[in-house]
């Protein structure tokens, strides 16, 4: 009886004796939560950059230099260039080709300036969402997962009960808590990834109206200077 | 050129090998967390003494021992009937067989001068014939021997009857002593009974006027009220003195008096309770009169 009662309920312990298919779940829970707090802290590094980046640009755009200036160092330092430069510099290209082409109408300009800037902004757009939705993946997922180890552990626990004559707690208490282990391991992979995932999306929301005013204001400068 | 200017997105993405760092790093502090802040238990959970008792009585167990003063009592009370009879209890085996077997040969010595008797009587009975050869005397001598041997006879019949008597006696007053005993084992018990039992209702009311004056340390008085008004609660315990509920059973009229008395209830909240489970039944549902003024 005591012999019973007297368990190594270490976690290791726990662990190594689930069966199988709890053990399977819990290295896919683990997998899952490295993966999403790998990109959980991605993101916010890839979000705080576009952010500085943002507000690095406008200070410089609003503070009225030279386009032509601001394009070539633009395009000079493409590969570490923020969201909004980029968006600016894929519109002032586009600007300057029709300006050099004689007989252009205004509008005509406008629109082809407007679609380059939108398609990069798009690309942006896309490059700053990826992967959000594995973040909301795992962060409605992965409990499930977790519960499905842990209805399964318990149900392993349970028929090994029926075998026995006089069923005491003992019995089924390492099963369930090895068991519970995975709906632990699933919530500590949820939990982060929704709170990241709402806030990420908040963020990437906020900089989306950022960047679109921006693309309009831009509109209006090119606009002014084609016409004056 | 442009395409490619485009397409080039060559977004350096900052920081990836960082990112993976603090993943395992986080998963690394919440496993530590669940090792070493979360108390796995690795021993036995202190062995539980569950004691099931049927009834009250069990505790007179532990009185015995201080019991041992009032039987002395009782037994002189009770053995003066014993006395006459106990007496002849312990002896009887040996000297009735004595005193009887005393009577047919008058000579004091039993057992041994009897055989020597009986060795001496033979030769007699053979000399004479040889001297006398007168059929008389040999018949008077034969009388002599037969009434000898008769009066023998009879008084071992005596003696066989006299013991038996005496064993009956004696399985008397065993049975009688025995009796006497168990009586005497018997009230003991009661009265260790009545001694434990008066025992348990001291300490059951020395916890209830404990558990009051704790209660009655926490009461904050609502100032001036007339008279001595009379709260009275319903409390329901827990094992080691936690308060379950305390519930107002009669009101003393004055709420604020109830809510100071209530508060103070679960003030004092680990209440002193006696630390024998056996008497815990007993504050179980507690109920508490507590006055204003006392």
């Amino acid at each position: 009886m005591n012999a019973t009662i007297i368990q190594d309920m270490s976690l290791f312990h726990l662990i190594g004796s689930a069966s199988l298919p709890v053990q399977l779940v819990m290295l896919l829970l683990l997998l899952t939560s490295f993966l999403s707090w790998w990109y959980i802290f991605r993101k916010l590094f890839v979000i705080r950059q576009a952010i500085r980046q943002s507000d690095e640009f406008e200070n410089i755009f609003w503070k009225g230099p030279d386009l032509n200036a601001l394009y070539q160092s633009a395009a000079a330092s493409r590969h570490t260039a923020g969201s909004m430069e980029r968006i600016f510099e894929a519109g002032f290209r586009e600007f300057i080709k029709h300006k050099r082409q004689p007989g252009m109408d205004i509008s005509t300009v406008m629109d082809g300036t407007r679609r380059a800037m939108r398609a990069t902004y798009q690309r942006e757009m896309d490059n700053l969402e990826s992967h959000l939705s594995f973040l909301a993946t795992v962060g409605s997922v992965s409990p499930y997962i977790g519960l499905f180890g842990t209805v399964w552990g318990i149900m392993n626990s349970f028929r090994g009960l029926s075998n026995v004559n006089q069923a005491t707690i003992a019995h089924v208490a390492p099963g369930i808590a090895e068991a519970l282990i995975a709906t632990a391991m699933g919530l500590f992979a949820a939990i982060p990834a929704v709170i990241a995932y709402n806030r990420y999306a908040n963020s990437i929301d906020r900089l989306a109206t950022r960047f679109e005013s921006f693309m309009e204001e831009l509109s209006n400068v090119l606009q002014r200077q084609a016409t004056g | 050129m442009r395409a490619a200017a485009l397409r080039d997105p060559s977004h350096v993405e900052p920081g990836l090998v960082p990112a993976g760092i603090l993943a395992v790093l986080v998963h690394l502090l919440f496993l530590g967390f669940l090792i070493f802040g979360f108390n796995w238990r690795t021993y036995p959970p202190e062995n539980m003494m569950v004691d099931l008792w049927s009834s009250l009585p069990p505790p007179p167990q532990p009185a015995p021992r201080p019991q041992p003063a009032p039987p002395p009592r009782p037994v002189p009370l009770v053995q003066p009937p014993a006395k006459p009879v106990p007496p002849p209890a312990p002896k009887p085996a040996e000297p009735p067989p004595q005193v009887k077997e005393a009577p047919p040969p008058p000579p004091p010595p039993k057992p041994e001068i009897a055989v020597e008797e009986k060795i001496e009587k033979p030769k007699p009975v053979e000399k004479k014939p040889v001297e006398k050869k007168s059929p008389e005397t040999r018949q008077s001598a034969e009388k002599d021997q037969k009434e000898r041997i008769e009066k023998e006879l009879r008084a071992q019949k005596e003696k066989e009857e006299k013991e038996l008597k005496a064993k009956e006696q004696q399985a008397r007053v065993a049975a009688e002593v025995e009796r006497l005993r168990r009586e005497e084992e018997a009230e003991e018990k009661l009265q260790a009974q009545a001694a434990a039992q008066s025992r348990l209702s001291n300490e059951i009311a020395e916890y209830k006027a404990r558990i009051l004056a704790k209660i009655k340390r926490n009461i904050i008085m609502p100032p001036d009220l007339p008279g001595n008004p009379v709260a009275e609660f319903d409390v329901t315990l827990l094992p080691g003195g936690d308060i379950l509920d305390a519930r107002l059973r009669s009101s003393s009229g004055h709420a604020g008096f109830d809510e100071a008395v209530e508060r103070a209830i679960f003030l004092s909240k680990p209440l002193p309770v006696p630390p024998d489970p056996a008497l815990f039944p007993k504050f179980r549902n507690l109920n508490l009169k507590v006055h204003y003024r006392e």
